[in-house]
């Protein structure tokens, strides 16, 4: 299960792909083109299956 | 001719070798000698004294060959989808097979100097996997770290493959080591001969004239074990000379390991090297593996409630930055942060808990990564802030640029 944060920076808005690790953790990373990494990529293998990312709620 | 007419004076230290500070007056063809004068040791061709040089280090390309390093944890349960998860460099390969806990095992060879091992535990079963499915382990490479295979020209060398391997489940595996570059493959089998026993095995996978690795820090090769696969690549023949990928000749033979629960496969020792010739594994210090894993994964840990992990300022009442100086230089721009129980505070007098982060894509550089945390209310703008743990000593901080 994958969430989205959208951050400004420097007035560009960055959307952020979050998701809960088994560790109780977190992890974060830019959703955008030139992001290659294999988190990402396990993100668009979701994408792909018809899954939609909901917006991060910290309490959550 | 007697063995004493070639030694002379020289003493013997095992049969077929001796030491000397003077050559022998009629060495023999093939005859090995110590020469005690210049601390090397030389064969005898027919002509002249050949020296032989020592085993090279650096051989292994493989990091993290031991299972030593373990950044993210020893044991992750509930795998489903593909990821790093326990031994550093260590990738999960996998589609919609099985269920599976990975984990860091104090179980390796008697003898053999390893004291770690990765095992890949099934906990769902897939008896019957569909077309596509695939579960595997494998290790992802640079390409730049590959020029010593010469692949892709008439010189191009063999890679020789090694590790010690144990499962409860005998027959054939495959492994498989894909050219990512150029979209070529080669597959081999090895065999699991005994249940619930570490076997040494080695694979010499044939060199390629065709398809040079890009000298870059891109991700051109791996290094495959599979576990299970689907008739999508299981209906051919196995792929045993380098050519272009057809996905039906990759794992053929393949046993399925996710077949039943509780079946298993572990690993440890695994060492690839240019040439024809498995070495002995080529054992480094803790900190050097450490380090190289650091390339593509770092991870700091408190150890106690409070501990320090950065140093930045608010840039809102609700976000912090902060500035985090890597290790190394890791391989790219780390693209992924993994974070828990952090807080911002100015330590002793305020702290707020950090609901959520992310990596700031922008000024930052293989040397340092910038993270930005997100809190309920409360930061003052510009004011200075320390990144630590909260109270739960357990909180930790994490930057990836794995492959």
């Amino acid at each position: 299960m994958f969430f989205f944060s959208d951050t400004e920076i420097s007035g560009t808005t960055i959307r952020n792909i979050l998701r809960r690790l088994p560790d109780g953790g977190v992890q974060s990373f830019p959703d955008v083109e030139t992001n290659d990494g294999p988190e990402r990529q396990a993100y668009l293998a979701w994408v792909a299956e018809g899954n939609t990312a909901e917006e991060w709620d910290p309490n959550g | 001719m007697p063995l004493s007419s070639v030694v002379g004076a020289q003493s013997i230290v095992r049969p077929g070798v001796c030491t000397s500070s003077t050559r022998p007056a009629s060495p023999y063809d093939g005859q090995v000698i110590y020469m005690t004068d210049v601390d090397q040791t030389a064969v005898w061709d027919g002509s002249s004294w050949v020296v032989l040089a020592p085993i090279a280090s650096g051989r292994n390309v493989v990091i993290n060959g031991a299972m030593q390093v373990a950044q993210r944890g020893t044991s992750t349960a509930g795998i489903t989808t593909f990821g790093y998860y326990t031994a550093d460099r260590w990738y999960m390969n996998y589609t919609a097979m099985g269920t599976w806990t990975q984990s860091i095992e104090s179980d390796a060879p008697t003898g053999s100097g390893f004291r770690k091992s990765l095992k890949v535990l099934c906990t769902t079963a897939d008896a019957s996997p569909a077309a596509g499915d695939f579960v595997g382990v494998e290790q992802r490479f640079e390409g730049q770290n590959l020029q010593q295979f010469l692949k892709g020209t008439p010189s191009a060398k063999q890679f020789a493959l090694s590790f010690w391997v144990k499962s409860n489940v005998t027959g054939t595996y495959i492994t498989e080591i894909p050219d990512q570059d150029n979209t070529r493959a080669v597959s081999a089998s090895y065999t699991i001969s005994a249940s619930d026993t570490w076997e040494k095995k080695t694979v010499i996978f044939p060199a390629d004239t065709t398809g040079a690795f890009d000298n870059d820090n891109g991700f051109s090769f791996l290094v495959r074990f599979t576990l299970g696969a689907g008739s999508t690549y299981t209906s051919g023949t196995l792929q045993t000379t380098w050519a272009s990928t057809v996905s039906a000749n990759r794992y053929v033979g393949q046993t399925n390991l996710a077949s039943a629960t509780n079946n298993y496969w572990q690993i440890t020792g695994v060492q690839l090297e240019a040439g024809a010739v498995a070495t002995p594994f080529e054992f480094e210090d803790y900190g050097t593996t450490l380090a190289k894993c650091q390339r593509y994964y770092w991870r700091a840990e408190g150890t106690e409630s409070l501990s320090m992990h950065a140093f930045g300022y608010a840039r809102s009442s609700t976000v912090a930055f902060f500035a985090v100086p890597n290790p190394v230089p890791m391989r790219t721009v780390a693209s992924a942060v993994q974070f828990s129980n952090l807080q911002v505070g100015l330590r002793g007098v305020e702290g707020f808990t950090a609901t959520s982060g992310s990596l700031v894509s922008t000024w930052r550089s293989t040397l340092v990564s910038n993270f930005e945390a997100s809190v309920a209310s409360g930061l003052t703008l510009y004011r200075p802030y320390h990144l630590i743990n909260d109270t739960n000593a357990a909180g930790y901080l994490a930057f990836s640029a794995e492959l």
